[in-house]
């Protein structure tokens, strides 16, 4: 049912903020820095390892809004084409240059939602994958654990999880899922102000929780 | 609750993108005259920057990865590359362009060149016939107030005659000026002449075929539709050679 993977043991423990930045396997902050530049250089190298880093992140962005593998890759596409064509847009106040992939594939993804409608037919087929009882989410990661940047996957999920299930819903519906509030009001059937609240709180406390890897870099 | 209070309110739902399109364009207006609100997202942006990575990563499908590397790193190239061939193609059109100007432009001159060579060689004619006249003969005509004249240079080695009338008035839109040939038989038509005081008319006349032994010529004004094979009109010159 749900679509996040909630880690069944204990999160591990957070990083120390003033230590070396580890996103995941072999990403340090040296590393991250150093693809920006190589990026900014026009180094052809530095996509090409920046799409076998971000790749999987970002389509599984893109799928789980649009729940179409075509148009995700299309989204993830158009995302890389930006970082490639206009790396001098990243706005180091706003994070680094992978939160910066993510942000873009995932407004990319918001724009294709609302600009084409789709969401109806989204929900008419996420129903008919409900009522047949089969997963309705493209395939999985085999190896997970060893995908990069899974250690931040798994901070995540530790702040997603420490939300109550009543905030949990509106930010799902909102930030996975592509949903404005009132159409979230309308789905969970609760008033308006009721999902803006319960997104408020939601979101206070992810802020909260993600502080200690804010700063990190890529 | 003043109206700042809402975009106060709403700055996590606008980071998040959850607000309705109309009302994320109200706050992306307002962003630009409110300092603090846009600090205030920026922050909230950062703190939630790697919140996406709550989605569970996917599996790109094989072969993925090698296209997008390929889309991104060409797609610009390729927009170029198509740009050489239309340069290319549009070169050898200007190139057409040129030469089929060229080539109108050519034929122009060279249809300029034969009609001036026309002009030439009937000039050359005319002063032939001048400078080998054996006769001539003039006449002068004073008609309303205006001093004009007839002048005829006959070859009789080419048996033609260049005829130069000067200093009339153009005629009357129903009337012409008429040369005739004074043969042995009776007059015979020459040409009509439209003359303009500005200038002198020239022609060029071989002898008539019919009416036989040419012997003088003779100018008149004719009715403009006259038909006749008389002259009906007021004559201004009588030539005899």
């Amino acid at each position: 049912m749900h679509r996040y993977r909630v880690p069944d043991h204990a999160p591990r423990p957070l990083p120390d903020s003033s230590a070396p930045a580890r996103v995941g396997h072999g990403l340090t902050a040296e590393r991250q820095s150093s693809l920006y530049r190589r990026l900014a250089a026009r180094d052809e190298q530095a996509l090409v390892e920046l799409v076998d880093l971000a790749t999987p992140w970002l389509l599984g962005v893109a799928q789980g809004m649009l729940s179409d593998q075509d148009e995700a890759e299309e989204v993830v596409q158009e995302a890389f084409t930006i970082v490639w064509n206009r790396i001098d847009l990243l706005d180091e106040q706003a994070g680094g240059l992978l939160p910066w992939l993510l942000r873009i594939t995932r407004n990319r993804a918001i724009d294709r939602l609302r600009a084409r409608r789709r969401r109806r037919q989204k929900a008419q087929r996420l129903e008919a994958y409900r009522a047949l009882g089969e997963p309705w989410t493209g395939p999985r990661e085999p190896d997970e654990s060893a995908q990069p940047g899974w250690h931040v996957h798994e901070m995540v999920h530790s702040a997603l999880k420490q939300l109550p299930e009543e905030q949990l819903a509106p930010v799902r519906l909102a930030y996975f899922e592509g949903y404005t509030q009132s159409e979230i009001a309308e789905r969970l059937g609760i008033p308006l102000g009721t999902v803006k609240t319960r997104l408020r709180l939601g979101f206070d406390k992810l802020r909260a929780a993600l502080a200690p890897i804010k700063d990190w870099v890529l | 609750m003043n109206p700042h209070d809402w975009f106060v309110e709403h700055r996590v739902a606008f980071v998040v993108r959850s607000l309705e399109p109309a009302e994320e364009k109200s706050f992306q207006q307002h962003l630009p005259v409110c300092p603090g609100c846009r600090e205030e997202t920026t922050r909230l942006a950062r703190e939630l920057a790697w919140l996406p990575m709550g989605a569970e990563p996917t599996n790109p499908r094989p072969g993925f990865k090698r296209r997008l590397i390929e889309q991104v790193l060409y797609a610009r190239r390729r927009r170029w590359q198509w740009v050489v061939p239309a340069l290319a193609a549009a070169g050898v059109l200007l190139a057409f362009a040129v030469v089929a100007q060229e080539r109108g432009r050519a034929s122009r001159l060279l249809a300029e060149k034969a009609a001036l060579q026309n002009q030439l060689d009937a000039t050359r004619d005319t002063l032939v016939i001048i400078r080998n006249a054996n006769r001539v003969l003039q006449a002068d005509i004073r008609m309303d107030g205006h001093d004009g004249g007839i002048t005829i240079f006959a070859d009789e080695h080419t048996h033609r005659w260049n005829v130069v009338v000067h200093g009339l008035p153009a005629a009357q839109s129903n009337q012409v000026y008429q040369f005739w040939f004074i043969c042995a038989n009776g007059m015979v038509r020459g040409a009509q002449l439209h003359l303009d005081e500005s200038r002198p008319a020239f022609l060029t006349l071989g002898m008539p075929a019919e009416g036989g032994a040419v012997m003088g010529a003779a100018l008149t004004l004719e009715p403009m539709d006259g038909a006749s094979s008389q002259p009906q009109g007021k004559q201004l010159a009588h030539l005899m050679l």
